[in-house]
C-alpha cells in the first residue's frame, strides 16, 4: 500500500495531511506500507510524533519510504524517526532537536529525564530558569493528560524542534487513543462531536475524571502561552483548536486523527519573569 | 493548644518530583488523618524541584471533599514553594472550591449539546 505525504508544518493542514493517512489502517494488515514523499518539500520535525501516533493503526511487517529529499532525510535521521524504521542515526551536531521517543503509560519519569538531558546545555537556547520550567511544567502536564485520559494500547510520543531564526521551539506530545471527544462522550453520556468536545475540556472546572477532581492541566498551558506569546494546538479526532495571544480558533479536520495530539510552541526569547510577582501566602490562598 | 505537625513531602514521594497523581494521593493519605485530630498542618514542599495541577489536585486539592474551606484555612499551611508554584497551587484550590461546591452543575450546560454536523 502506498501513502503519499506533503510539506507538513505544525498547522492545521499540516495535522490534516497526518490525519488523512490514518484512511484505511484498519482495512490494511500485515502488508508493507510505502510512504511516498515526493510532494514533501518541507516536514516540521516535530510532527514526526504525531505521525508515528498514526502509523501505530498499521498493523504492519514493514513501512518504506520513497523519494525522501536529503534535507528532510537527515532531519529525520537526527531526530530518531527515522530509525525507528532501521534507518541508521546521525548525530545532531547543531543540537537543535529533542529527538523522537515513544514512552509507555507509565514511565513519566523517564519522560522527565528525557526532558532534562535535552533542555539543558544544547543548542536549544539558554532561557531563563522561570521559562525554562514553566515549559517542563506545561509539558509534563501534558504527557499526564496523555496518561490519564488516552486510555490507549499504544505508547506517547514525542518530538521536539528549535528553530533558531525563529526564536520558536515545538514541542509534540501524540497518542494512539481514543481521543477527547469520545471520553467527553462517555462522561456526558451525548453524542457531543470533536471541536464542542475540545471545547468542553477546556472550559474552567470541567474534567472527564469521573468523581474526581481534575482538568487543570490545558488551562494552565494556556495562561503560560498567553504570557510567553506562545502558541498551543490541539488535535483530536476531527477537531483542531489553537490558542495564542491573538485569540483561539476551531476547525473541523476533513480527516479524522486517530487519538491526541497536543504541540506546545514558545517563544524562546521570552524572559518569563513578570508573571511571579506577587507573594503569595497560604492564607491568601486556601 | 493546638499542636503542628510538620510533614515533608519530599520524604513522603521519596524524590523531589511532585508529577504523580499517586504521589498526591500519598500526600493527601498522610495529611487527612492529622487534619482529623484537629492538629495544624505544615506541608513542607522543601527539596521539591518541579510539581504539576495533578499532582496537587490529589494531595491538597481532594482536601476540599472532605473538610470545609474554613478547616482548610485554619489549619493548614504550605511552605517552601516559589512564587511560580504558588500560583499554581493558588489555581488548584480555586478549582477545588468551585468542583466541590458545584460537583454536578458544571454537566447540566452541556448535557444536550450535539454535533451540528457529520463527523
Amino acid at each position: 500500500m502506498q501513502k503519499k505525504i506533503g510539506t507538513i508544518k505544525t498547522d492545521n493542514n499540516g495535522f490534516n495531511a497526518i490525519a488523512a493517512l490514518a484512511e484505511g489502517a484498519y482495512d490494511f494488515s500485515f502488508e508493507t506500507l510505502e510512504l511516498d514523499f515526493c510532494e514533501c518539500s518541507f516536514f516540521d520535525a516535530n510532527m514526526a510524533a504525531p505521525l508515528y501516533a498514526v502509523l501505530t493503526k498499521y498493523n504492519l511487517c514493514e513501512i518504506k519510504t520513497t523519494n525522501l529529499r536529503n534535507k528532510i532525510e537527515k532531519i529525520f535521521q537526527k531526530n530518531g524517526f527515522l530509525c525507528e524504521l532501521g534507518f541508521p542515526r546521525l548525530p545532531d551536531t547543531n543540537q537543535t532537536t529533542l529527538p523522537f521517543r515513544s514512552f509507555s503509560l507509565d514511565s513519566i519519569q523517564e519522560f522527565n529525564i528525557y526532558l532534562s538531558e535535552y533542555m539543558r546545555e544544547r543548542g536549544i537556547p539558554s532561557m531563563t530558569e522561570g521559562l525554562r520550567r514553566a515549559f517542563l511544567r506545561s509539558l509534563l502536564e501534558i504527557f499526564q493528560n496523555a496518561v490519564e485520559h488516552s486510555f490507549s494500547d499504544y505508547d506517547i510520543y514525542v518530538c521536539g524542534q528549535f528553530f533558531p531564526n525563529l526564536h520558536r521551539l515545538d514541542f509534540t506530545i501524540a497518542d494512539a487513543g481514543m481521543g477527547i471527544r469520545e471520553n467527553v462522550r462517555r462522561h456526558l453520556n451525548n453524542k457531543m462531536n470533536s471541536i464542542p468536545a475540545i471545547k468542553w475540556v477546556l472550559e474552567e472546572g470541567h474534567s472527564t475524571k469521573k468523581d474526581k477532581l481534575g482538568g487543570l492541566g490545558l488551562k494552565l498551558i494556556k495562561s503560560f502561552v498567553m504570557l510567553n506569546k506562545g502558541k498551543v494546538q490541539i488535535v483530536s479526532r476531527y477537531g483542531f483548536y489553537e490558542f495564542s495571544c491573538s485569540g483561539e480558533t476551531f476547525s473541523k479536520l476533513d480527516h479524522d486523527f486517530p487519538g491526541t495530539c497536543v504541540n506546545i510552541e514558545i517563544n524562546t526569547n521570552d524572559p518569563y519573569g513578570y508573571a511571579l510577582q506577587s507573594e503569595l501566602k497560604s492564607s491568601d490562598i486556601f | 493548644m493546638t499542636k503542628t505537625e510538620t510533614i515533608s513531602v519530599a520524604d513522603i514521594i521519596g524524590g523531589d518530583l511532585c508529577i504523580s497523581s499517586e504521589d498526591g494521593q500519598k500526600v493527601f493519605d498522610k495529611i487527612v488523618p492529622i487534619l482529623q485530630t484537629g492538629k495544624h498542618v505544615v506541608i513542607s514542599f522543601e527539596q521539591i524541584s518541579m510539581l504539576i495541577s495533578l499532582f496537587l489536585n490529589a494531595a491538597i486539592g481532594q482536601l476540599y471533599g472532605k473538610f470545609t474551606e474554613d478547616q482548610i484555612r485554619s489549619k493548614l499551611e504550605v511552605t517552601g514553594l516559589a512564587g511560580d508554584d504558588m500560583e499554581i497551587l493558588r489555581r488548584v484550590v480555586e478549582n477545588a472550591k468551585r468542583y466541590y461546591a458545584n460537583r454536578t452543575e458544571y454537566d447540566k450546560a452541556w448535557l444536550a449539546t450535539e454535533g451540528d454536523y457529520e463527523e
